[in-house]
């Protein structure tokens, strides 16, 4: 009983400084997020504060002038673009670096670089690129003799163009990372398991396809989670090059939240969609999660039939 | 000598329309600030022998016109005061009024900050987050007339130290309205468009207007309505006196739009920042360029292009309404004391010394006109500056910046409508439905 006590004491002393800062840094802001925006705060504090319950929740749902509809939109199609096209562009690379080819290394550095440079220089060196006077591609349009395709406006003036050439570089950052993610999962398969695929006469794409991929599911669920959410939340590289804009075109929660916050003041509202976005953070999760998981379970209760 | 009077005594006069008037509309909503009520006269703090750090925000990024005025200012004020260390920061416009606002929410404040007045600093004011300068406003009653404190007024007591006040102007580049047979700048609407015209015709791009930048497109459109309804009309509007849902509103805004459809303006400026169109018309690709008179300064240190620019406010449209005189702008610059600043009444009387000496450098470089009566030799200032001078002498009536003038709600709206009527997204009666709407 005494071992007991002590046993338990030790746990909670060891466990409390990560619950401290768990709490600290993650719960209690989600818990003040969600007390905000139960208040129309038109200053910064609460005093003088309407409380109106899910006035916030009707009004963003509702508004046709905060039009919360298109930037979920955005985010969706930028989650379906991450998904769809980053992450197998990551798995490409992962397998193709993963057989051992020729400067593995400097492929890897070249492939991450993306990662480790700010987001706001890779948002102004993108804004160079896309400059209607001088943009480098303009430039290769013109080389391609198809240099009057610029839209009106310019690349990232155009309401058609905008979210696609903001896509581009969001996309473009993070394939590196978890093309390294995957990577690690490619190489960590066991050689005997490849080799024993060959004998039987595998090539080389149905040992990636048959042996490497089911082996490195549980980095797919992590990387599909890690797009999914990160494209839900995105938010540096779009402010930095169109500020949501033009005509709210480029527009996703994360915008139209500190839109609200520090451009309209409107406090209470900004936490609502901070509310949103976290509460459909974590819906996308365990979604996700659960998907991968009734593969797993599928797959096991085969091999006991 | 004479310039010098006509700065001091003229603006003086002529602001008190719209310092008055905006001061009075913010000041309903505001409470008593961050420190005590002082009916009585406190000492005066001796800055001199104080020894303390104090921490200053503003916009003087390396690119901004002001930044000269500040390096000076705060040069002259280590000299003056060795014992008081400034550590301040610079930041970019745009993203500084998002800074700003995250800052006071979070309560992790410098001492002294930059703001905008009236509605912007309102805000602040409203929160509890401002000191009061009363106290130390009485030491500089002789230097820094009350009346261009109005915009920073709130309750009838003072949160902010004006520094320069400015108005939107007309830049235009003699040279290239020279290669389009106009010797001169067009001085009525018609002939206006009619220069356009011929600019076009010589594959010359009237106008450049930053997008990316809204604020920009105001400096054009504001005007515009100024000169259709008249200045008194588009202040009731802006001060919420008066309702959006006028047609004669509506009637500018197309009138605006309509030479943004007759490919007057430049379009691949609408995704470009404001430095960037800026550094364009230096360079010769636009020939007018409508935006703040804190330009001036730039314009006139660039020894190519100085030569060729001139000055001047936007023709009349209907002269029925709107007449030469009214401009936009107005004290609007403003530095400020946070309530949470350990050595606030410091801070109070180091932001007032501060703010004469940006205004005074700030005015000999040419960024705006002077809120402080000016001091010192004052014959060198640029040809661009003395030209703003003179339309400010001959101003009969001011209506403040749209977005300084409304609440951060309500200009945020107003924005997004003037962006769409950029992009010819809404016509004059969507904009004036819409905002009606919207705000009122």
């Amino acid at each position: 009983m005494k071992n007991n006590t002590y046993k338990y004491l030790m746990i909670a002393i060891f466990l409390a400084p990560a619950l401290i800062l768990f709490i600290g840094v993650l719960i209690a802001p989600i818990i003040m997020s969600v007390f905000y925006s139960f208040f129309d705060m038109k200053s910064i504090s609460l005093k003088g504060a309407e409380f109106i319950f899910l006035g916030n929740y009707k009004e963003l749902f509702t508004s046709g002038s905060i039009n919360v509809w298109r930037a979920l939109g955005n985010a969706m199609l930028l989650a379906a673009l991450s998904v769809f096209l980053q992450l197998p562009l990551s798995l490409g690379l992962a397998l193709m670096l993963g057989k051992g080819i020729k400067g593995e290394r400097g492929f890897l550095s070249i492939y991450f670089m993306p990662v480790l440079i700010s987001t706001v220089v890779i948002g102004q060196l993108w804004r160079k690129i896309y400059n209607p006077d001088y943009g480098i591609l303009n430039a290769v349009l013109g080389l391609l003799g198809i240099g009057d395709k610029m839209p009106l406006g310019g690349w990232l003036g155009n309401e058609a163009s905008a979210l696609w050439c903001v896509f581009v570089p969001t996309l473009w950052q993070y394939v590196g990372y978890h093309m390294l993610l995957m990577y690690a999962g490619v190489r960590s398969v066991s050689p005997e398991l490849r080799e024993a695929a060959k004998l039987d006469g595998a090539t080389d794409g149905q040992v990636d396809w048959y042996v490497v991929i089911p082996s490195i599911k549980p980095i797919l669920k992590v990387s599909v989670i890690f797009a999914v959410t990160g494209s839900l939340k995105s938010f540096d590289l779009i402010y930095v090059l169109t500020k949501g804009g033009p005509y709210h075109a480029t527009e996703v929660p994360s915008t139209l939240m500190i839109s609200m916050l520090f451009e309209r003041n409107r406090y209470g509202m900004g936490s609502t969609i901070a509310v949103l976005m976290i509460s459909l953070c974590f819906a996308f999760a365990i979604l996700i999660s659960a998907a991968f998981k009734e593969r797993e379970y599928g797959k096991k209760h085969v091999i006991k039939k | 000598m004479k310039l010098k009077k006509l700065a001091a005594t003229l603006l003086a006069a002529a602001m008190v329309v719209s310092c008055a008037a905006c001061g009075s509309g913010s000041g309903d909503s505001g409470n008593n600030g961050g420190n005590k009520d002082t009916g009585k006269k406190v000492e005066s703090v001796d800055l001199k022998s104080q020894k303390v750090t104090l921490d200053m925000w503003c916009i003087a990024t390396e690119s901004d016109s002001n930044r000269k005025s500040y390096e000076n200012a705060i040069a002259e004020m280590k000299q003056e005061y060795p014992d008081i260390t400034l550590n301040w920061e610079a930041f970019e416009n745009q993203s500084y009024k998002t800074k700003i606002k995250a800052a006071m929410a979070a309560d992790e404040v410098p001492d002294i900050f930059f703001t905008w007045s009236c509605a912007f600093l309102g805000d602040f004011v409203d929160s509890g987050k401002v000191y009061c300068l009363d106290d130390a406003y009485q030491d500089y009653k002789s230097e820094l007339p009350e009346v261009m404190l109005a915009n920073s007024t709130y309750n009838g007591k003072h949160y902010g130290v004006p520094l320069t006040m400015n108005i939107v102007g007309l830049f235009c580049n003699m040279d290239l309205l020279k290669e389009a047979g106009w010797n001169e700048v067009p001085t009525t609407y018609d002939d206006l468009i009619k220069c356009c015209d011929a600019l076009k015709a010589k594959g010359i791009i009237p106008f450049g207007c930053a997008g990316g930048e809204t604020w920009c497109v105001t400096e054009y459109l504001e005007p515009v309505i100024e000169k259709s309804i008249g200045a008194d009309a588009m202040n009731d509007i802006f001060l919420g006196r008066a309702s959006w849902d006028n047609a004669e509103v509506a009637k500018a805004v197309d009138t605006f739009q309509s030479m943004v459809k007759a490919g007057y303006f430049d379009p691949n400026a609408v995704s470009l920042s404001n430095d960037e169109v800026k550094a364009n018309f230096m360079q010769g690709k636009y020939a007018f360029y409508q935006n703040g008179t804190w330009n001036c300064a730039d314009f006139a240190n660039d020894a190519n292009f100085f030569p060729k620019v001139k000055v001047t406010e936007f023709p009349v449209v209907d002269s029925s309404k709107g007449k030469l005189g009214q401009l936009i702008g107005g004290p609007s610059d403003t530095l400020a004391v946070t309530a949470k600043s350990a050595n606030a009444a410091v801070a109070a009387k180091y932001t007032f010394e501060l703010g004469k000496r940006i205004c005074h450098y700030g005015y000999l470089d040419g960024c705006g006109l002077p809120a402080w009566t000016p001091y010192g030799d004052t014959s060198n200032i640029n040809g661009l500056t003395k030209a703003v001078s003179e339309i400010c002498a001959n101003a009969n009536a001011y209506v403040l910046f749209g977005d300084t003038a409304m609440n951060a709600d309500d200009a945020q709206k107003y924005l997004d409508y003037v962006a769409q009527v950029y992009g010819c997204k809404v016509d004059g009666n969507a904009f004036i439905s819409g905002l009606k709407k919207e705000i009122r």
